[in-house]
């Protein structure tokens, strides 16, 4: 377990709490978290920058003011997000000395603002512009000229910056120092010319710079790849989980127009990855694409290529291949849900087969923070379950004494061919294998392919179940858009399956 | 000889008759739209003139559609019933008095000479109902089966009106022969003329002239059709040439209706102050009143809007025959009286 | 509750034959009345500024598109016409549209687009005639939308007088 989840899993149980009104509700206060957090409590709204939940909170934005009267003292407007919770504090954010308070540090936020929303990719989930139109003023006062600086600023491969953009709320700067506690960026220069930098423009590293985008509150640090690829409002959003690694970190599927997966950011989650997720999460787009999918059923051409029929169809062949070899083997992949592998488990039973996942090999990618270097969600489930974990090679070498082997589930074929093992052309000549995946396998050449059939499954994004991530916590996926059309949901799929060799049974 | 000379008019009245239903069908759409302050059709041939063929060929190219459950044999039936009677009583129309074309005789400028031509014309006219009765209700379809119906019962009614009033003109000239009605009116005086007889002669005209609206189906008491209660009346399921026939029919009637007009109280071809002028100038004569009785059928359709049913039988039943047997006893004391 | 009696009818009106050639007479005259038919595919309609026509998009004078495909216009479409794709050009305004179709199958000429802009990118043109023969073919891509600025000016001087109301 990483430090950031120790640190936000459960609440000690020496937390002191106090009684404080806010809005005339009374609410018990937490004393080890700010004021701001109380109105939170009371489901109060109070507009914030520069405070993030999940960082020390610096009170450089000055837009969370609130009037605060506490005891024989008269009632003064604090920064709610750097005052903490005392004892008998009555707080009001709705009265004229807020507001005006408020509506003042707007203004001089928006002071040097490029105001270009028509263009910049936060607009539509920037606070700058919800807290403007709610409590901003229609036209500025300001007639010296707006100052101009960089709007195009190369950060490294995954961020760039807008520094007319930028509020210089540092939210940035604490995330890479406390994080992923690599230090990188800062606040360069003096007055307005103050600008966020990395020293001697040195490109950001690590594979937490995607949060970037995610704390900054305005345009100004805004993901490369997605760069204008859609607008906020077009996309539709889904609670998930990753499948990146065993770690299984909450987050928000955005699907574009029913389409493509446009962009994947982290939902708060406290016992798991609390408000971040790493980049290898947030940048695999590409295991949902849409391009290449298997849809349907495949067969080898007796010409070249492929000859496609309907899933019924393929099942029905498919469930005359695990009957008529002996002793089939099953392998699995490990972004099986636990509903699918216990499905797979009790079809495992019925035609009397071992049935195994495949057990990925751990990459590099393994810190502290969140990864755990070990991509396969749902191993612990699956070994759980009761299905045995085999290495590739291991599969490869069991599989020689089988006739029959099925894989099945979301990236089966590419883990097989992972590190030394050769895939699908490491199985036994003669071997019938039936392949139920997403990706499109590669076409058999002149009639000669080591796969028999292959069945198109959903993808992660596509369907619905759950996962257990490696400290034996439930991760929920859930479906972000329809799978392509002429694929079975994988449990349909496999109950379908059962079903074709019950009747078989019953036959003979 | 006599039988090409027979052959030569025939073909010149037919001829005319079928080029003036054409016409009609022309002047009837051109008309509405200058009453509208329209253009109307102006598309085909110089200034709309050709549109009429270009219905033509239009309604020869249309799917012919006979519904399921028709009585085919009457269905196709219906159309031919609604257009031979109609074009039949022309054959009686006298156009003109002794007629010579290049030196050859041709005599009375009429298909045949008929002594009770006027009762030839009234019994085909009553032929003519059956075209709408047999094709509404071959048709098996509730609106054309009300068309056929309500056609029928207009028909038989305004029928006694029509025959009192030309009963009218049948005792003020003394003959049921067409010709001999016209020989009467030709006195060079206009004023012999039967629509100029003292109170008979006018009310006659009216009354005939509106009895003859009802017996072609125009408005203002197009029953048979109809469109907004009835879809499309009697031919509701005709299309192509056999729904053609049917107009067709209707534009021959109206047209053998105004030359029976004018024979019966506007003199037919007789010319005024010119007793015997030249028969080209009696056609003349005798085309410019039938299109004035033509024009008026068009007239009056886009001005008066359609009775009510129950209006239109009280009219033919409690005005209109009284008043056209009122005149018929007028005319005959007028005649015993001088 | 309101009793209106039928008005009684004079004699004249009863035996209803000189109202029948009075209403003769009036559409006699009529006939010599000038005509209001207009030979619609050869006389077209007059338009004006006020005329809302179909949605064009503006191309500035120095050849680049105005839009900076906000997706404003996409938003507020009522009738969902209207899709964009961005993508970053190299000018100072970053921003371009990539894909930007409107299906006039389902444009209802209400003129939100031309409401929501906020770069005076998209107005309601005097463009009023609409026909194909294929669903595909109207819906229109840039290049059919695109208008040099000078051919929508007064529609842009109008759209302005009317904004600085408010």
């Amino acid at each position: 377990m990483s430090d950031l989840t120790k640190q936000t899993s459960g609440e000690p149980s020496t937390i002191e709490r106090v009684e404080i009104t806010v809005n005339g509700q009374t609410v018990q206060a937490r004393t080890d978290k700010p004021l701001i957090q109380a109105c939170v409590q009371a489901e109060v709204e109070v507009p914030h920058y520069c405070y993030h939940p999940g960082l020390t909170p610096e009170g450089s934005c000055r837009i969370c003011q609130v009037e605060v009267q506490q005891g024989k003292m008269p009632a003064r407007v604090m920064v709610a997000c750097r005052t903490p919770v005392m004892p008998g504090m009555v707080v009001n954010t709705e009265t004229e000395n807020a507001h005006d308070a408020r509506r003042e540090c707007l203004e001089f936020l928006l002071k040097n603002h490029p105001l270009d929303c028509p263009i910049c990719d936060k607009a539509g989930e920037c606070t700058l512009q919800d807290y403007s139109f709610a409590e901003g003023q229609g036209e500025g006062r300001s007639v010296e000229p707006r100052r101009k600086l960089e709007k195009r600023k190369d950060l490294g491969d995954v961020i760039l910056l807008d520094q007319e953009r930028c509020i210089l709320c540092t939210r940035c700067v604490r995330f890479m120092e406390e994080v992923p506690k690599s230090p990188q960026l800062c606040v360069a220069g003096r007055g307005s010319h103050s600008t966020i930098e990395t020293w001697n423009d040195t490109p950001l590293s690590g594979n937490y710079q995607g949060n970037l985008a995610d704390v900054c509150p305005v345009g100004a640090l805004t993901l490369k790849s997605f760069r204008f690829k859609a607008r906020v409002w077009n996309l539709t959003k889904t609670a998930s989980s990753c499948g990146e690694c065993s770690r299984g970190c909450a987050t928000t599927v955005e699907v574009l127009r029913k389409g493509e997966v446009t962009r994947i950011r982290p939902r708060h989650d406290e016992d798991v990855n609390g408000w971040w997720i790493c980049d290898t999460g947030r940048f695999a787009l590409d295991a949902f694409s849409l391009a290449d999918r298997l849809v349907g059923t495949l067969l080898p051409s007796a010409s070249r290529g492929w000859d496609a029929t309907s899933v019924e169809d393929g099942l029905q062949i498919a469930s005359d291949m695990l009957t008529t070899g002996d002793k089939p083997l099953i392998i699995a992949s490990p972004w099986l849900t636990q509903e699918e592998g216990g499905e797979l488990l009790a079809l495992g039973q019925k035609i009397n087969a071992q049935v195994a996942f495949v057990s990925t090999a751990s990459n590099d990618l393994a810190d502290d923070v969140l990864h755990t270097g070990d991509p396969g969600p749902n191993r612990r489930g699956l070994s759980d379950l009761g299905l045995k974990a085999m290495t590739a090679e291991e599969i490869l070498h069991t599989a020689s004494e089988h006739s029959t082997v099925l894989c099945i589930g979301e990236r089966v074929g590419r883990l097989l061919g992972e590190g030394e093992a050769e895939g699908f052309n490491g199985l036994p000549t003669g071997a019938r294998v039936l392949l139920f995946d997403c990706e499109l396998p590669e076409a058999p050449t002149e009639g000669n392919s080591p796969i028999d059939i292959a069945i198109g499954l959903p993808s992660s994004v596509e369907r619905v179940g759950h996962w257990v991530n490696i400290d034996g916590l439930r991760r929920n996926i859930l479906q972000a858009r329809p799978a392509p059309a002429g694929v079975w949901n994988t449990l349909r799929l496999l109950k379908h399956l059962h079903e074709l060799l019950t009747n078989r049974e019953v036959q003979s | 000889m006599s039988f090409v000379i027979i052959l030569i008019k025939g073909a010149l009245i037919y001829g005319g008759l079928l080029g003036t239903a054409a016409a009609m069908t022309l002047a009837e759409r051109k008309v509405s739209a200058w009453m509208q302050l329209r253009i109307g059709p102006n598309r085909v041939g110089p200034g709309g003139l050709l549109q009429p063929l270009a219905d033509g060929i239009k309604f020869i190219f249309k799917e012919e559609v006979t519904p399921d459950g028709a009585n085919k044999g009457i269905f196709r039936l219906g159309p031919i019933m609604a257009a031979v009677p109609a074009m039949l009583t022309i054959a009686v129309i006298p156009f003109a008095g002794e007629t010579t074309i290049f030196g050859i005789d041709f005599g009375l400028l009429s298909l045949t000479d008929l002594d009770i031509g006027l009762l030839f014309v009234l019994a085909l006219s009553g032929l003519s109902v059956y075209g709408g009765i047999l094709g509404g209700w071959a048709s098996n379809s509730k609106y054309s089966l009300l068309g056929g119906l309500r056609a029928s019962a207009q028909m038989v009614s305004y029928e006694l009106s029509l025959i009192m009033t030309a009963l009218t003109v049948v005792a003020l000239s003394g003959s049921m022969n067409l010709r001999e009605i016209v020989e009467v009116q030709n006195t060079g005086n206009f004023l012999d003329w039967h629509c100029f007889t003292p109170v008979v002669g006018q009310v006659g005209l009216i009354l005939f002239v509106i009895t003859t609206f009802a017996e072609t189906n125009r408005h203002p008491f197009d029953f048979a059709e109809c469109e907004p209660e009835l879809v499309g009346g009697f031919h509701t399921e005709y299309s192509s040439m056999k729904f053609a026939l049917f107009f067709l029919g209707e534009y021959c009637a109206m047209t053998v209706m105004a030359c029976l007009t004018t024979v019966l109280f506007l003199g037919g071809y007789s010319v005024p102050f010119w007793e015997d002028a030249p028969w080209i100038v009696q056609v003349g004569t005798f085309m410019t009143k039938t299109a004035f009785f033509l024009f008026l059928f068009i007239w009056v359709r886009w001005t008066l809007p359609r009775f009510r049913y129950d209006q239109l039988m009280n009219l033919g039943w409690k005005v209109f025959f009284p008043i056209a047997l009122a005149n018929l006893l007028l005319a005959g004391a007028v005649i015993s009286l001088s | 509750m309101v009793v209106v009696k039928r008005r009684e009818l004079t004699f004249w009106e009863r035996i209803y034959l000189p109202e029948i050639f009075r209403g003769l007479a009036i559409t006699f005259k009529k006939m010599f009345e000038p005509r209001v038919t207009r030979q619609y595919p050869e006389e077209t309609l007059p338009t004006t500024e006020v005329t809302r026509g179909q949605p064009r998009l503006v191309v500035k004078d120095d050849g680049n598109i105005a839009c900076v495909s906000c997706g404003l216009c996409e938003a507020a479409c009522p009738a969902y016409a209207i899709t964009i794709d961005g993508q970053e050009t190299e000018r100072f305004i970053e921003r371009e549209p990539e894909r930007f179709e409107i299906n006039m199958l389902r444009c209802i000429l209400c003129g939100f687009c031309e409401e929501a802009c906020p770069k005076e990118a998209i107005f309601m043109s005097d463009e009023l005639e609409l026909a194909d023969t294929t669903r595909q073919g109207l819906v229109y891509d840039m290049k059919r939308l695109e208008r040099p600025a000078s051919t929508l000016k007064p529609r842009i001087d109008y759209v302005r007088r009317i904004n600085e109301r408010w």
